[in-house]
């Protein structure tokens, strides 16, 4: 593995449990929230990667453990070659400007009581601290630019822009650092869809011109396959399948993926009535005690024996690039065979 | 002769701001048995529509300024409040897009299933414990004669999607009214809702409107198809018309946003702009300052009425839409700026 650690961004079996403490009267142990459990991947410089999966995952969780907003309970990551899990609370705000965050819902992310001049200065002056007077208004406005503002708006209000401007601000503001790395966290489901479409061609254009690296996360398949270079389906904090967007769209291995680009809704009546579904059983479930082995095992239309309940089966490469967790229920084991 | 008519629906929220146009002459008609999907962007008042129905308006602001719907004969818009109660629930009913702020977090399951049957029907509580029971197994909820004395809080999302629905369906109705009912559930879930909706219409012949911003969920789920925009119906007809056969500039253009019906790699269709400000007047077509038709004096008074083309299939036609040119010859000739600011200040 240690080759890989001079890559963009490399996470090694990284995990992160929330420990729900002991209960008062029976000093009992409530159990621990796994959320990220024992996750490897590796970013390439300027490339995008799609996370998807449904909601309590662990997409979000294991964005927030990159940022080191949470520190992960086990496991390491690198980025351009410096070990971020080794550095400390201090040091790492220094650090954290080369990567940035935008959230989903850009009516909470914004501070209601910051003009956006003031949110975008604030964020500037963490790489450029001399910055002010003309040089920063200039920034600002440049900013604004990129991100398909009028900087004439720019000592309003985020009351005073509609849903998309307000996540263009979002986008300003985590460009400001000049950062290398973008996780955008849902950054279009609060969005309609004609607004949608504006904000992923926004993200995209951005990318190309700055050359940033970028996670990005969703749930819906449609738009990671749009927007991204490869594809990370994660089911209760762990990847199931990796591979190119392509790959993982149109032939997908895991009867999770399948069921996953199974359920997605296509705008076409005739495909729609014809086509094949892969339903699922249930939700998915609590990431407390999660189920062992294979995890998908309570869910899958396929009655896993014993072992594949207790042990977690490989994470291998089936072609090129192409990565799945090898559980022989879930992957057709003709497909799967490493050639 | 139809399940509901519904005729001219206008329906406006007085507030400080100005008058609100959230439904502006709304006309549409469903079958029993039948699906009708409503789709449009928030705001489009698709919602209002479905609660105008309901009568769930909030008055004031709002007020249903005009219109009918006869539901089997009956006007639901100037029904009494006694009897808009007995047919609520009973003969219509409705799934909203929360289940959690939809159930009553203080009572059992139970409690809330029985209290739907003894509200409309002579039945005893064991009876009706029995049949709350039966309704919860109907929609999947495996161990149901247990999780029955559950509290909402104990069940996840899509479980508590399936107690409305199961709540929803305990009498019966006639109609049912599903407000995006799987906007804030996952995929597969959604799948297995919108496949429970399905089998329980099919098995009890309910009429269904499904309100969804998602075409896809349409496309699969309906036989007519409503698109609305800025408080109107611009096209209507059955799926396929609307999917393969679409005329108004906006289903058109909304179709070509989807990243899914996208080439990878290609920028994506935008729809320049924002949605029109509902409290000012719309004069002509209301996308056509969003409209990728180049156009030379469209209407200028009234927006354009629905045209029908013989077939079932209408569209608001300004005479400009139908112009036979594709949206890719339009977006192909001039290069679609996707940013458009709004010249003056910005609706929220």
């Amino acid at each position: 593995m240690s080759d890989h650690r001079d890559d963009f961004l490399v996470l090694e079996d990284v995990k992160t449990h929330f420990d729900l403490g002991r209960d008062f009267l029976t000093r009992k142990s409530k159990g621990v929230v796994k959320a990220v459990d024992g996750i490897s991947l590796t970013i390439k410089e300027g490339e995008t990667l799609g996370l998807v999966g449904e909601s309590g995952c662990g997409k979000s969780t294991l964005s927030r453990t990159i940022m080191q907003l949470i520190r992960p309970t086990s496991g390491k990551i690198w980025l351009e070659g410096k070990e971020l899990s080794a550095i400390s609370d201090r040091d790492i705000r220094d650090v954290r400007k080369n990567f940035q965050m935008i959230f989903q819902d850009p009516y909470a992310s914004l501070n209601p009581r910051m003009t956006v001049l003031d949110t975008l200065s604030e964020a500037i002056r963490t790489r450029h601290p001399e910055s002010k007077g003309d040089d920063l208004l200039q920034r600002v406005s440049d900013l604004l630019r990129k991100v398909g503002l009028n900087p004439a708006q720019m000592k309003r209000y985020p009351h005073e822009f509609s849903g998309g401007q307000r996540q263009r601000v979002a986008i300003a503001r985590a460009l400001a650092p000049e950062p290398k790395l973008i996780i955008a966290d849902e950054p279009v489901s609060a969005l309609d869809v004609s607004i949608q479409s504006q904000i992923l061609n926004l993200l995209k254009r951005l990318k190309s011109e700055m050359g940033l690296t970028m996670i990005f996360i969703s749930h819906d398949l449609s738009v990671v396959r749009y927007i991204s270079d490869r594809i990370a389906v994660m089911y209760l904090g762990r990847i199931t399948e990796l591979g190119d967007a392509e790959t993982i769209v149109d032939n997908p291995l895991h009867i999770y993926t399948k069921a996953l680009t199974s359920a997605i809704p296509v705008p076409d009546p005739n495909a729609e009535h014809s086509r094949e579904r892969v339903i699922l059983q249930g939700d998915q479930p609590s990431p407390i005690d999660p189920p062992s082995g294979c995890n998908f095992w309570p869910r899958s239309p396929v009655e896993h024996d014993a072992d594949m309940k207790e042990n977690v089966p490989d994470f291998v490469e089936v072609s090129p690039g192409h990565w799945v967790s090898n559980c022989r229920f879930c992957v057709e084991q003709n497909a799967a065979t490493p050639n | 002769m139809a399940l509901l008519e519904v005729e001219d629906l206008a329906t406006y929220f007085h507030t400080r701001e100005g008058t609100v146009r959230a439904v502006d002459g709304v006309s549409f008609s469903i079958d029993r048995g039948e699906t009708l999907g409503i789709v449009g962007e928030s705001g489009s008042g698709k919602s209002v529509t479905c609660y105008s129905l309901m009568r769930l308006i909030p008055e004031p602001p709002g007020r249903i300024e005009r219109g009918v719907a006869r539901f089997d004969g009956q006007d639901l818009l100037k029904m009494g409040k006694s009897d808009l109660r007995n047919i609520r629930g009973d003969r219509i009913s409705m799934i909203f897009q929360d289940p959690m702020t939809s159930l009553n977090p203080y009572l059992r399951i139970s409690t809330q299933l029985i209290e739907a049957q003894t509200t409309h029907r002579d039945i005893d509580r064991k009876a009706a414990l029995f049949k709350a029971i039966k309704a919860l197994e109907e929609v999947g909820i495996p161990d149901a004669s247990n999780r029955v004395k559950s509290y909402p809080h104990e069940f996840s999302g899509g479980m508590r999607q399936r107690v409305m629905i199961a709540m929803a369906l305990i009498n019966e109705p006639d109609l049912l009214i599903a407000d995006e009912p799987t906007t804030a559930l996952d995929v597969t879930v959604q799948a297995q809702i919108l496949d429970i909706i399905k089998q329980r219409q099919e098995r009890l012949g309910t009429a269904v409107i499904l309100v969804t911003h998602d075409l896809g969920v349409v496309a699969g789920n309906c036989d007519k198809v409503n698109v609305m925009y800025a408080g109107q119906i611009v096209e209507s007809g059955s799926a396929e018309q609307v999917f393969y056969e679409a005329k108004h500039a906006y289903t058109r253009s909304l179709q070509k946003t989807i990243p899914s019906l996208q080439e990878k790699g290609q920028e994506l269709y935008t729809i320049p702009g924002l949605p029109p400000d509902l409290t000012k007047p719309i004069n002509g077509c209301a996308f056509y300052p969003r409209c990728p038709f180049p156009k030379t004096g469209a209407a200028e008074t009234g927006r354009p009425a629905l045209k029908d083309l013989g077939n079932g299939h209408c569209f608001a036609d300004c005479g400009y839409c139908d112009s036979s040119g594709s949206i890719e010859s339009v977006l192909a000739k001039g290069d679609t700026d996707d940013i458009h600011l709004p010249s003056e200040g910005a609706g929220a």
